[in-house]
């Protein structure tokens, strides 16, 4: 049984752990944590981390113990300064928390790519848990912002994600506010959207790693794929609403874009691929699944393939790493431009205000 | 009376004293006048002789005994008129004797108190002495004559029942009934005699006088009795003893009254656990005697401690219940246990000094104790939940 550790750092970081938690009592109602059990696939220690006592209050399905607030801050105000330091001052106190939680095999952290907290504890978590754990798997759940969050936002996530590749996690899972808006009207619902949908499928992502499958994923091959690339993907969903649809259509159904976190063209830029097949015994046809990979494996490269036999609907998730990332490379564009722009107008405050001073430069106060 | 016999017979003793003078002077007129003839005859009261011109009546005899009777003689057409008691054997002059044409008598017996044989010495010319029947005896002759009467005071009557009888008797005639004595049949076997018997009457009742006696008696056996004739016997002024009787009178005496209790009871329906019901208790009198001294007490037969009383009591006592008359009571009981209770009424009364009973049974049923604490069992789940729902908030809450 592996042992997993998800962390929730920051505001988004907390609520996608808090829809991982309530995912874990079956997910749909809101009451029921009073009636349910929490069930993980594996053992599963789930804790919030936030300098903003108020983000942690709002948690509805993570348990008081699994909250934890960095003590003497109350958020950081975007600031990824403030968040390292922050760190830094409390960082055994952090630690401490998860080592009490004992050994792990595979750690998630999550957090938006963009705030203050989650965005500078996250890399830091990371080396931590590199230096402290010594076989453990870390995956960064990354949220990208809305792209006109505004220009803090946007150099944050330019500079946290680089700190992420430079800590040298496992894989980074991407997850892309801007192109999951699309689902639903309003923010608020988005959000909550969005968080169910992650949750969900890291859920299932953990469930085929650590479950007696007809055909072996493991630890071992998830890793693999996610250090092809650049060391960077998503996960594809796809739920068959009706039995009747084909296998093939269903694992093609979970590499569209519409089934993605992020953006991107599996077939042109996944470079391998982890393909977990979900369904009863009679709806799995190992020989349709194994055509059906192969084809894929012919355009991306390596694709594993897991089996799980579970009553219900046949689910499809897919895991796959980019070798290319147009997208990204456009929101570090952005977030170079943002920070010319904040630059200039800062450079253009300065004089102005250089400027006005100096009508002053040689006077005193005069009484 | 006897007194003016007395005087009558001193008045007569002087002419008859006086008598041979008056003899011995008429002796020189005899020369001249007819001869005189003595004759004897017998007659009785009321009846009559006469002689000549003169009436010889008996009246009466005074006393058969002393030899006295009384007598009445007048002279047709004239004056005279001598009413006379008369001793026997001794002469007596009337109109101043056979000597000076009037009439000697002389009674010689006295048969009874009606007959007299007399002898009669008159002028010879008067003829024969010719019998007739006077006025007086032709009119009723004075004597008692009584009636009795017997009469019940009741006629339905029940063995124990008290009868009084009461025997009149009436004087109807006109003398003195004397030593009168009433008797009675004797005592009755069907009855038993209270006071005043034998009844009592008066010796003597004068003529429309009454008098009564009443006596009690407490009718014994059931069935018809026919009481004998009650008889009076007295005597008249002569000693002539009469009887008279009363018509007898027939009784029917009817088995005995007595009170008969009819218990009824009116159970409530199952008390609740712990509830209270209302037993409502009629005790009717259906007899026809009134019962005394009624004691109505319960008894409850299964163990009774889970019945309580709450109002009023089972147990009851009534001075006097009259016949066709009834008592309603009642008494609230609380069933503290349940069961199935079974209680016994008994009436004990009196009727007429015999002790009686009745009894009637009924059950009141005390339901089984609704399981409050089954509700509490609710609680526990409903706690035990909350507990939950609580421990899972605070969990949660952060
Ligand atoms: N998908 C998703 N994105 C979120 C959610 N909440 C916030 N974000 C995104 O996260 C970014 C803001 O970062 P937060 O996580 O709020 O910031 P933080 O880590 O708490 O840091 P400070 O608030 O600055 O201390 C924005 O881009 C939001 O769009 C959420 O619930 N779901
Ligand atoms: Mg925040």
């Amino acid at each position: 049984m592996l042992n997993v550790l998800m962390l929730g750092i920051g505001q988004c970081g907390n609520r996608i752990l808090d829809a991982v938690n309530k995912e874990s009592f079956g997910g749909s109602s809101k009451l029921s944590k009073y009636y349910s059990r929490q069930k993980f696939p594996s053992r599963v220690e789930t804790l919030a981390i936030n300098t903003a006592v108020n983000d942690l209050k709002e948690l509805k399905f993570t348990s008081a113990k699994d909250r934890f607030h960095v003590p003497n801050l109350h958020g950081v105000g975007a600031n990824r300064s403030i968040g390292k330091q922050g760190f830094w001052d409390n960082r055994d106190m952090i630690m401490e928390e998860i080592e009490r939680r004992g050994d792990f095999d595979i750690a998630f952290v999550m957090t938006s790519a963009s705030g203050g907290t989650g965005s500078s504890f996250t890399p830091l978590i990371i080396h931590e848990l590199r230096e402290r754990y010594k076989n453990i798997t870390v995956i960064a759940v990354m949220v990208l912002p809305f792209r006109e969050e505004g220009s803090i936002y946007l150099q944050n996530a330019a500079f946290s994600m680089r700190d992420i590749m430079e800590v040298e996690s496992d894989g980074i899972i991407l997850v892309d506010n801007q192109y999951l808006k699309r689902l639903s009207g309003d923010i608020k619902t988005a959000y909550d959207k969005i968080n169910d949908m992650v949750a969900e499928r890291i859920l299932f992502l953990i469930e085929s790693l650590d479950s007696e499958m007809l055909s072996v994923t493991d630890l071992g091959d998830f890793k693999t794929v996610m250090r092809g690339g650049l060391g960077m993907g998503t996960l594809g969903f796809y739920e068959s609403d009706k039995k009747t649809t084909s296998l093939t259509s269903a694992i093609e159904g979970s590499i569209k874009p519409g089934g993605l976190l992020y953006p991107a063209n599996v077939y042109e830029d996944a470079a391998r691929a982890m393909i977990i097949i979900q369904g009863s015994r009679e709806s799995l046809d190992v020989d349709e699944i194994t055509k059906s990979v192969e084809k894929l494996s012919t355009k991306i490269g390596q694709v594993f393939k897991g089996i799980i036999i579970k009553k219900g609907k046949p689910k499809i998730l897919s895991v796959f790493t980019l070798g290319q990332v147009p997208d990204l490379e456009m929101l570090y564009a952005q977030a170079a431009q943002a920070i010319q722009d904040e630059k200039g107008r800062k450079t253009r405050a300065k004089k102005q205000l250089d400027d006005a001073f100096a009508y002053i430069e040689d006077l005193e106060e005069i009484y | 009376m006897r007194l003016i016999y007395l005087v009558v017979l001193a008045l007569l003793a002087s002419p008859i004293l006086l008598m041979p003078m008056a003899a011995a002077a008429s002796d020189d007129d005899d020369e001249e006048d007819d001869e005189t003839t003595s004759r004897e005859f017998s007659f009785r009261a009321g009846e009559g002789v006469k002689i000549g011109d003169y009436r010889v009546e008996l009246i009466s005899v005074v006393s058969v005994m002393d030899g006295l009777i009384e007598v009445k003689v007048w002279r047709r057409a004239s004056d005279f008129e001598d009413w006379r008691v008369m001793e026997d054997h001794r002469d007596a002059n009337f109109d101043e004797g056979a000597e000076r044409g009037g009439l000697t008598l002389t009674v010689i017996d006295i048969f009874d108190e009606e007959t007299v044989r007399m002898r009669a010495e008159y002028r010879s010319d008067y003829g024969y002495p010719q019998k007739y029947v006077t006025q007086r005896a032709m009119a009723p002759k004075n004597l008692p004559k009584l009636a009795v009467q017997a009469t019940v005071d009741k006629t339905d009557i029940s063995a124990g029942d008290e009868v009084k009888v009461t025997i009149t008797v009436t004087n109807t005639g006109n003398d003195t009934a004397r030593d009168i004595v009433v008797q009675d049949s004797p005592p009755l076997p069907q009855f038993r005699y209270l006071a005043g018997y034998p009844p009592k009457i008066k010796n003597q009742l004068q003529p429309g006088e009454s008098d009564l006696a009443v006596y009690s008696m407490v009718a014994v056996t059931v069935g018809d009795v026919n009481m004998p004739v009650t008889v009076a016997r007295y005597a008249d002024s002569k000693s002539t003893i009469y009887s008279a009787s009363s018509p007898s009178i027939s009784i029917e005496i009817k088995p005995k009254r007595m009170p008969n209790l009819v218990l009824k009871v009116d159970p409530p329906g199952p008390i609740k656990h712990g509830g209270e019901g209302t037993i409502n208790v009629t005790v009717e009198n259906k007899g026809d005697a009134s019962a005394y001294r009624v004691e109505v007490s319960a008894e409850v037969k299964s163990d009774g401690n889970g019945l309580e009383p709450v109002k009023g009591n089972l147990d009851k006592s009534f001075f006097e219940i009259p016949p066709g008359e009834s008592e309603m009571y009642s008494a609230t009981i609380k069933g503290s246990r349940s069961g199935s209770y079974a209680i016994n009424l008994v009436a004990s009364y009196q009727g007429d000094g015999e002790m009686m009973q009745k009894e009637t049974g009924f059950e009141v049923a005390v339901l089984e104790r609704e399981h409050k604490y089954l509700y509490y069992l609710l609680i526990v789940p409903v706690l035990i939940l909350g507990f939950w729902l609580f421990r899972r908030y605070k969990e949660y809450k952060y």
